[in-house]
């Protein structure tokens, strides 16, 4: 059978996941690139890249709308006349800022929605907004006929996979009985154990109003009663959002770095993804130390004539007053360093590489590289590393 | 910023705000900054604010879990996890009495999103039992010399130290105005408080920790002084040995070794070392210089921390003294 990155660019979307600094967003950008040379119209959705990666992309500003690379540029790398590649940074405040305008029933009401003093507090907090916006923002550009492929760079949740879970919490925020209750107290007094509830939670809002002296209560209900308005808008989109991320068009991709804390968050990653029913396609370790030369040998040991051999080696090459006795102690101390890190990144992925290899899933080594993939250049250079590995993994 | 004021040893304040982005290795640094002041003879507290707490593990591979309790994992060196939902409760507690009520609906699952929801809530309600712990006394001292905070990533902005300000704007009386006036108050105090920024010399996390430093300088009042620049790597070799990997490449391939690889796979494992310490070196002036504050830097480890050698060897290179000049 074979696990090939083709395979992964003819869904609609990739969604790159992973903790934050294992070089989520490069190798987003590295796949889209690799998809636009393989003929498809590519658009990547980055979150926070490093500056001289977002000059590569042409997405210097910040801004809602893609912006296509230069036909040229691409042409050299290999991309095909029908294939393509855009770039955009997501702006999620004004992201649901835009969705606020799109579902409220009037100006009025949005007006009062955007200048309530929880809205403006909470927008970046309210249900998981932050990561909600970012997906709905995948959902919105999944619509433009434009775009064959989506590469989507998740953000930097605080816990890992909240992206996921936004929809949901959005959902559930919207039907929870508190916000039904704070909506429509008459309806939710209905219900016997509501009353008790109800009577607890009025006293303790009471109380917190008291020691905060804020008008928590009075704002709470003012923000959700305008919201409520464009509620049913909301949860209609927010359970397309849902079906999207969790539908056979979208794939996804778990960056991991190399590193033995950051694979062990990686199997957690893993096992949230499980949980929640996704199938992952592959894992792409990235920034792996990998020996250049077959398999790391288990110990650097060179023989008497080996010192002598290498020591006389670089005396020739170094010529007169050249230090050959350190330098040959240098690069044996070197490749024992380098050596015992590649043993490290071995041991600590492996775990993880069988895992994945057990469930047929792509596995990929991305070795470290000497500096990070700042020019369109070295992205397609990563992009090859990634898919040719695929291909070969199948 | 109160320089003089706040020219004090590493150690000899009460509270330390460890921060920086994920991945820099903030939590490690947390851990060596207890080792060093326990092994000073202080008394510490190291509260986690994450999901799960990381420290422990760290000082003691055979630690258990901890939670909202404090907790002694090594003599000297205590640890708790602040759940805000349970410090919320505590205090909610405190304020109004009935905890029973109280729990019940800290419980409820729309008031725990509306309070998520709410602005800085976590945080200053964090924030808040850090102040309730460093005013802790017993036997007519305090509880905890030093407290150490395991600050949540900085991710999009720094809303954990924001607080302070965005509540004094939305509070207007209550006791909790009082309470996070009280924090506040800490917060800017150098004798009692100092921040650590923690970073990579790598793009990134640079790039962010100027934007942290620059920020606390404009808008907070937090004693900073230093950076702690962590996995530095070491050039293994004099730099008069500069071009040792080239020497290596330009090898006969007639040279053949009995045990040792070959002179190009040397000539990579000298380069790529070489590398990875002028990257580091690289950013190591980026951020003195963009932040215009001293560094401190940690060894990188290959193996991470594996045992209490390899946390002592960090905790000495915390606190040794910071290089570069505060400009």
């Amino acid at each position: 059978m074979s696990v090939d990155a083709r395979t992964l660019f003819e869904r609609r979307i990739v969604v790159c996941v992973g903790c934050g600094g294992v070089g989520k967003t490069t190798i987003s950008a590295a796949l889209a690139l690799e998809a636009a040379r393989a003929g498809r119209r590519t658009l990547v959705l980055t979150i926070d890249p490093a500056r001289r990666l977002a000059d590569a992309l042409g997405i210097e500003e910040l801004g809602n709308e893609p912006r296509a690379l230069p036909r040229e540029a691409l042409g050299r790398l290999g991309v095909p006349p029908e294939g393509s590649l855009s770039a955009v940074m997501l702006d999620m405040k004004r992201t649901f800022d835009e969705l606020v305008e799109r579902f409220s029933e009037s100006t009025d009401a949005r007006d009062r929605i955007m200048s309530n003093p929880i809205y403006q507090n909470v927008s970046d907090a309210l249900a998981g907004s932050v990561e909600y916006s970012a997906m709905e923002k995948v959902f919105q550009l999944s619509e433009e006929p434009e775009y064959d492929l989506l590469v989507v760079d998740t953000p930097p949740a605080q816990h890992a996979l909240d992206f996921l879970e936004a929809p949901q919490r959005m959902l559930e925020f919207l039907e929870s009985r508190l916000v039904q209750l704070l909506i429509h107290p008459a309806f939710a007094a209905g219900r016997f154990g509501f009353r008790l509830f109800q009577r607890g939670a009025h006293r303790v809002f009471g109380m917190i109003e008291q020691i905060t002296g804020m008008g928590f209560l009075e704002d709470v209900s003012e923000f959700l009663l305008a919201f409520e308005g464009m509620s049913d808008g909301f949860r209609r989109r927010a359970l397309s959002v849902r079906e999207l991320l969790e539908g056979p068009e979208t794939a996804y991709v778990l960056v991991a770095g190399p590193g033995p804390e950051s694979v062990a968050q990686s199997h957690q990653f893993l096992d949230r993804l499980e949980g929640f029913g996704i199938r992952l396609e592959g894992v792409v370790a990235n920034r792996v130390r990998l020996w250049p030369d077959g398999a790391v040998p288990d110990a650097i040991e060179p023989t008497p004539r080996d010192l002598e051999a290498l020591r006389d080696g670089l005396a020739r090459e170094g010529g007169e007053g050249f230090p050959a006795d350190a330098a040959a102690r240098a690069a044996i101390d070197c490749a024992e360093g380098y050596a015992a890190q590649v043993r490290r990144d071995a041991a600590a992925l492996g775990t993880l590489r069988t895992r994945v290899e057990s469930r047929r899933r792509f596995w990929r080594a991305v070795p470290e590289l000497d500096e990070d993939a700042h020019d369109l250049e070295a992205l397609a250079r990563l992009g090859r590393l990634v898919s040719e590995s695929t291909r070969e993994t199948a | 910023m109160a320089q003089a004021k706040g020219d004090l040893p590493l150690l000899d304040r009460r509270l330390a705000i460890v921060t920086g982005k994920g991945g820099t290795g903030k939590t490690t640094v947390a851990a060596a900054l207890a080792r060093a002041a326990a092994d000073r003879g202080r008394r510490v507290l190291v509260t986690e604010v994450g999901r799960d707490a990381q420290v422990p593990r760290l000082l003691d591979p055979s630690a258990p879990e901890v939670g909202y309790e404090e907790r002694e994992i090594v003599p000297g060196i205590w640890v708790m996890r602040i759940d805000p939902f349970a410090a919320l409760s505590e205090y909610l507690g405190l304020q109004i009495g009935m905890p029973g009520l109280v729990a019940r609906v800290l419980q409820n699952r729309g008031f725990r999103q509306l309070m998520g929801a709410s602005p800085g809530w976590r945080d200053l309600i964090t924030l808040g039992k850090v102040w309730h712990l460093e005013q802790m006394v017993g036997n007519g001292r305090p509880k905890y010399d030093l407290i150490i905070v395991d600050a949540p990533a900085t991710g999009h902005g720094m809303t954990f130290l924001d607080v302070p300000r965005v509540v004094a704007a939305a509070v207007r009386a209550g006791p909790l105005r009082q309470h996070t006036l009280a924090v506040e108050e800490m917060i800017a105090d150098p004798e009692r408080t100092v921040l650590i920024p923690v970073a990579l010399a790598e793009e990134l996390p640079t790039r962010e920790t100027v934007a942290l430093v620059r920020r606390v300088r404009d808008e907070l009042s937090i004693h900073v002084d230093r950076v702690i620049v962590n996995a530095v790597h070491d050039l293994p070799f004099s730099t008069d040995l500069g071009d040792l990997d080239a020497h290596l490449a330009r090898l006969p391939d007639s040279l053949r070794f009995e045990s040792l690889p070959a002179p190009t796979v040397l000539a990579r494992c000298v380069r790529y070392l070489r590398a990875r310490w002028m990257l580091n070196q690289r950013y190591l002036a980026e951020i003195q210089q963009h932040t215009k504050l001293p560094t401190v830097t940690l060894p990188y480890l290959t193996f991470g921390v594996r045992d209490a050698d390899d946390l002592e060897r960090l905790a000495r290179a915390t606190v040794a003294e910071p290089l570069g000049e505060t400009v």
